[in-house]
């Protein structure tokens, strides 16, 4: 137990750190390129594709974050009005079903890297192997998977209430809404 | 098929699954069904395709710039000057709500920072004065909305991403009707408090409304930078973003030191996180989009819905309809990226501009998120202020009846959206 | 894997009906997809029925790079690509990309591209080991520059921010010329070009035209610097497993649209340069390269080439100058 809570420890850090940097990146690289082509009047070849792996890499890298928080968009509005027993049911059977999808995802999308790797292709500013980029999409799936069955199995765990992420405490049961971490929801 | 789909994408968004979950479904099911003989890996390329456009990286940039303004001082700025020039007179808070909303929705390019950094303050001072909370809320949901039709707008870019049209003229095409909306709500919000008896609150003097313009002066930058920028062809959309996270940065770290340089690498993470959330939905929908192009989909509805040949008012208004219902129930980026592709082809041929398209459907967009029973700025607003659904629905009927009109008037005139470009 | 004939089943009156799907980088009107749309239409006539070919505009399949990898899965049996799509995957395809490779007259042009051994067989040959057959090479029109100074020799190009892919290759075709090549997407150009953000582009005059880009450029050079090539192509597996009717029926109506097609990008990049033309109220200052301004860019493009025998291709430059001697014997 205790060697699953730091691997768990360890992963969360290293999508808080891939997550915070990608942002970085991509703002970093943007105005970069902007300020040296109105100053200088060169164009950096590279600035736009570092940019758009950065992009790939934290969407489906933060799947798995997401999750934790239980950050993901999703309709409440007749979740909400469900009673509790119901919500419990939801909250056990949503996460299991969203797991499973997830790792048929995975599956799918490893094959699909294998697939871009025999092929050859390799990016067109860095000429980089393609799949080097693709890989992010399975493994994102794949903890986005084990990150919901953890909710599923918190919720069987805890009988007395609904556990959606750790940001997001079903708030019907709340009396306190917490500060959620971002202005977005 | 269609059916299939439709029920597919009903079920789970109404047991609130993830809205991915319904997004990335669909599309696999329908090709296990109906395309047996085809690899799903296909729909795996399209999610990266999906989020790769260079337009979208405008999106997380957009949002990063707005957590570090929330995360500092500017929107307090922005208040106090708006506030000391025209507070005092009748309804003055509720005017000066209507424009912070308008100009925070100029630089941020969603509807949520703007309910947070311009609602949550200016709630207590519209309370302070007599305000009733519902028309207080109401009046601050539906002000925020502007942030989806003024530049940048996340709306927007999804919109541009999806139909291939100039994310810059959009911007530019959204500043008038974002200034129709905001003079409406600021008549609205004379004749209310007047109505309603709110009391006059002090008048500021011309000492105060110099400092307070002075502390302004920067932060009223932004909507210069941006708007300009896009507007000389300084920067692209995505580059005006990059530049508005500099500003910030400069702003907030640098001169207002009200943010710390060791706080921006979690600022980020938060960007991060709703990046993340809102990308995988639009990696979803390019999947979503693929599969009801190859099944031929679009052609399909457009014919039962629109027939063989119609008019382009006929297609707006359809278009206009089935936008607002869409984003009464479901994210707006989710809406425009699933009836879009279905709905562009047929308004292209009707002869519509799609840069009018864009428009009307970014206003419709924000009009269905901020009417009930589902709208999603409502459960926004339910959550910020953390107060019950039915309280924070109250007061909106007369802004969705004046959001109404103004979205009739820019059906029939595409000259409000048109000209600036 | 693809499905071995398309979606292959038996009718009631005893013959088999197939439908395929046919994808385009171009949407309707343009030269790619009135391509496919003739050739379903003869294929239809050809089998009397039998074959039903869905022809699909680019946009809703998603990018280029992805529509080739639905051809190699065998997702769609047949696509028109261009090779620039697939030059970070077939090295070789790059070539197109060269400036001034190919002679001046694009009907000469055309004449090397349907005979030359080295497209139609050595380079065929790669694209096969990705499961993609090139069936034909056809020219949709020659590349012009548009800008918004007056270009006609190398040194005009000096810090021009001009908008073009991103590969290695065209970077440094453009830095040949001292132009400061920029990326750009498809649906920024047009504001882009407006309001000086980028401040040229190439094209074949159609596509110019069809992009309303003579509007918010001040002048367009007849450069003639390369030709657009466009591909005919079909899975590998799935062309292989139909039966030698089929295929020969297909490779018919391949040859005979070669003429067909070179028709119609003629016609229609007259007719767009008569738009061009015509605008008054945007008007576009058309230059014409004399033969010593052509050299003088020919010039500055000829190291080019060794870059890409170095740098790009896996073959040291083995088709490229195979081609290069069908170019030469072609008499020009
Ligand atoms: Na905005
Ligand atoms: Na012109």
């Amino acid at each position: 137990m205790n060697v699953l809570k730091v691997v768990d420890k360890i992963i969360l850090k290293i999508e808080e750190f891939i997550l915070s940097y990608a942002v970085i990146i991509i703002a970093l690289m943007v105005v970069g390129k902007a300020i040296i082509r109105e100053t200088f009047g060169y164009s950096l070849p590279f600035a736009d594709e570092v940019s758009q792996i950065a992009v790939v890499i934290a969407t489906f890298m933060g799947i798995s974050y997401a999750a934790r928080k239980g950050r993901h968009i999703s309709m409440s509005a007749f979740y909400d009005l469900a009673p509790f027993k119901a919500r419990k049911v939801l909250a056990i059977f949503i996460p299991f079903v969203t797991a499973i999808v997830l790792f048929v995802l995975s599956y799918y999308s490893w094959l699909y890297v294998m697939d871009v790797r025999e092929s050859g292709r390799v990016t067109s500013a860095l000429q980089m192997p393609a799949f080097y980029l693709y890989i992010f999409i399975p493994i994102g799936f794949f903890l986005g998977g084990i990150q919901f069955l953890r909710n599923m199995w918190i919720n069987i765990r805890n009988r007395e209430d609904v556990y959606l992420g750790t940001d997001a405490k079903d708030y019907n049961d709340q009396d306190t809404t917490e500060e959620l971490e971002g202005t977005h929801l | 098929m269609i059916a299939t789909m439709l029920i597919i994408m009903v079920v789970l968004l109404f047991l609130n699954f993830p809205m991915m979950i319904p997004l990335m479904v669909a599309p696999l099911v329908i090709m296990f069904i109906y395309f047996p003989t085809l690899d799903p890996m296909i729909l795996m390329q399209q999610f990266s395709t999906g989020i790769e456009a260079y337009v979208l990286l405008a999106v997380p940039l957009f949002i990063f710039a707005a957590d570090i303004m929330t995360t500092g001082k500017t929107s307090n700025r922005l208040l106090d000057f708006i506030g000391s020039f025209i507070g005092h007179i009748r309804g003055g808070y509720a005017v000066t709500t209507a424009a912070a909303c308008t100009l925070f929705g100029a630089i941020s390019g969603s509807t949520q920072a703007t309910v947070v950094a311009i609602g949550k303050p200016m709630r207590q001072r519209l309370l302070k004065v007599g305000y009733k909370d519902s028309s207080a809320m109401a009046l601050i949901i539906n002000s925020s909305d502007v942030a989806l039709l003024v530049p940048p707008s996340i709306g927007m870019i999804i919109y541009g991403l999806v139909s291939g049209t100039s994310v810059g003229d959009l911007f530019i095409a959204g500043i008038i009707p974002g200034v129709l909306v905001f003079l409406c709500f600021a008549i609205y919000s004379v004749i209310y408090a007047k109505a309603a008896n709110i009391p006059l609150a002090n008048k500021a003097s011309w000492g105060e409304r110099l400092q307070m313009t002075k502390k302004a002066l920067l932060p009223l930058g932004f909507p210069v930078l941006i708007i300009g920028g896009i507007y000389t062809g300084l920067f692209s959309p995505t580059e005006a973003a990059g530049v508005s996270v500099l500003y910030a940065f400069i702003l907030e770290v640098i001169i207002y030191r009200s943010v710390h340089i060791k706080d921006i690498p979690k600022i980020a993470k938060s960007t991060g996180l709703v990046t993340s959330a809102v990308f995988v939905l639009v990696a979803g929908g390019q999947a979503f989009t693929w599969v009801i192009s190859f099944a031929r989909i679009p052609q399909m509805i457009t014919e039962t819905v629109l027939g063989s040949d119609p008019s382009a008012i006929y297609v707006l208004l359809m278009v206009t309809i089935f936008f607002f219902i869409g984003c009464m129930f479901v994210d707006p980026i989710v809406v425009i990226l699933i009836l879009t592709p279905i709905f562009y082809p047929a308004a292209m041929s009707a002869g519509v501009d799609p840069i009018h398209l864009g428009v009307v459907i970014t206003f419709q967009a924000a009009l269905g998120s901020a009417t009930p029973p589902f709208g999603v700025d409502i459960f926004t607003a339910s959550a910020v202020f953390n107060k019950p659904y039915l309280q924070v629905i109250k007061g909106t009927p007369p802004y969705i009846l004046m959001m109404f009109v103004i979205s009739a008037l820019l059906i029939f005139f595409e000259e409000l959206s048109l000209i600036l470009l | 894997g693809g499905s071995d004939e398309g979606d292959g089943s038996a009718s009631g009156d005893g013959g088999e009906t197939y439908n395929w799907k046919f994808v385009t980088e171009e949407i309707d009107g343009q030269v790619q997809y009135e391509y496919a749309e003739e050739f379903a239409k003869r294929m239809n006539e050809k089998t009397d029925g039998a074959v039903n070919i869905d022809v699909y505009e680019f946009g809703g399949l998603g990018s280029e790079t992805d529509q080739v990898e639905q051809l190699q899965s065998g997702t769609v049996e047949m696509a028109v690509m261009s090779p620039g799509f697939t030059g970070n995957m077939v090295k070789e395809g790059q070539l197109f990309a060269l400036h001034f490779l190919f002679p001046d007259s694009v009907e000469t042009t055309q004449q090397i591209l349907n005979d030359s051994e080295a497209l139609n067989t050595d380079l065929r040959e790669l694209y096969e080991e990705h499961s993609i057959s090139p069936l034909s090479y056809w020219t949709e029109g020659a590349m012009q520059w548009t800008s918004s100074r007056a270009i006609s020799e190398p040194g005009d190009f000096e810090g021009l921010k001009m908008r073009t892919q991103t590969s290695p290759l065209i970077l440094e075709s453009y830095k040949a010329y001292g132009a400061d090549p920029q990326s750009m997407s498809w649906g920024e150009l047009y504001t882009g070009l407006d309001q000086g953000t980028v401040e040229g582009q190439e094209n074949p005059i159609f596509f110019i035209g069809d992009a309303s880009f003579h509007e918010v450029q001040d002048y367009m050079t007849i450069s003639n610097h390369n030709n657009y090539v466009a591909m005919t192509t079909v899975n590998t597996d799935w062309y292989e497993g139909l039966d030698e009717d089929m295929q020969s029926t297909i490779d018919e109506t391949v040859e005979e649209m070669q003429e067909w097609v070179f028709e119609e990008q003629k016609k229609q990049n007259e007719e767009y340069l008569e738009v061009i033309k015509n605008d008054t109220e945007n008007p576009t200052e058309i230059i014409e390269l004399t033969e010593e301004q052509r050299n003088a860019f020919r010039e500055k493009a000829a190291p080019v080439r060794d870059f890409y025998r170095e740098e790009v291709s896996t073959v040291d430059g083995q088709i490229l100058d195979k081609l290069l001697e069908e170019i030469d014997s072609s008499g020009q």
